[in-house]
């Protein structure tokens, strides 16, 4: 892992947040390419904490339907899964490369 | 923004995927592919298309990725086309950033004993690339009727082939 990543998810840590990477027609939703969210030690369900970003940027809510996630660079599989501080979530939209 | 030119999976074998913001050429990808034992080189190139939508001209695609994630996809579909076709040689480069039309956005390699296996593979990265690499490219259009530059919504998936 790169050093300034390492650093970037330890202050993440420090301050107990979940950095949001949003590409393509997700940044363009919410006009901003990093988004940063605070959570409990003990963490958060990754569809919540999802849910509550929709809440904030309703544009953002059809793209994530069909988005694929990933965190810390892994898709993830069923949104059920727990995010904790330091976590990397990246949001996928349908892919258009080539 | 360029990728370490040698990297290895686990198992030793070279894994060559580049994602770069600099242009990409035919030589630097056919250098890759130098080796003796194989019989058939195969290039793809894919460029960005002209288009007219409406009276507007397409100037150009923004091509933006997840790096770390699509060098990870990349490696991973070198492996499998390396395994299915049993190729010798592969080599693939992504351009990402303001790509004019005209320019060429990916460039794939592919070197084997025989051609059928080369073109099978070449035909199989740029598919499963299109599909599971995590790049993305928005559409610019010259300034249309209103005078102003419009960025406009960026294509269904697959809806734009390259070449």
């Amino acid at each position: 892992m790169p050093l300034a990543e390492r650093k970037r998810r330890q202050e993440a840590w420090m301050t107990r947040t979940v950095q949001l990477t949003l590409f393509a027609t997700a940044r363009e939703a919410v006009g901003a390419s990093r988004l940063e969210r605070a959570v409990p030690s003990t963490g958060v369900r990754l569809d919540t904490l999802l849910e509550s970003i929709a809440e904030e940027h309703p544009r953002l809510r059809p793209i994530l339907r069909n988005a694929r996630v990933a965190r810390n660079g892994e898709y993830v599989v069923g949104k059920r899964l727990r995010v904790r501080p330091g976590d990397e979530i990246a949001i996928h939209p349908p892919y258009s490369g080539g | 923004m360029r990728s370490p030119s040698t990297r290895r999976t686990a198992g030793g074998e070279p894994i060559s995927s580049e994602v770069t913001d600099r242009p990409i050429t035919l030589s630097q990808v056919a250098r890759r592919l130098e080796d003796s034992g194989s019989g058939a080189v195969v290039l793809f190139v894919g460029r960005v298309r002209p288009e007219v939508q409406a009276g507007r001209r397409l100037t150009g695609l923004d091509y933006e990725a997840d790096r770390r994630m699509a060098l990870a996809r990349l490696s991973d579909l070198e492996r499998q086309a390396r395994r299915r076709f049993g190729t010798r040689r592969i080599h693939v480069v992504h351009r990402i950033g303001r790509l004019r039309v005209g320019t060429a956005s990916v460039i794939i390699g592919v070197a084997a004993a025989h051609r059928s296996m080369a073109f099978e593979a070449a035909r199989f990265l740029i598919e499963e690339l299109k599909r599971e690499v995590p790049i993305w490219k928005t559409d610019r259009w010259a300034r249309g009727p209103t005078g102003r530059r419009r960025r406009t919504r960026r294509r269904p998936r697959g809806a734009r082939s390259p070449g």
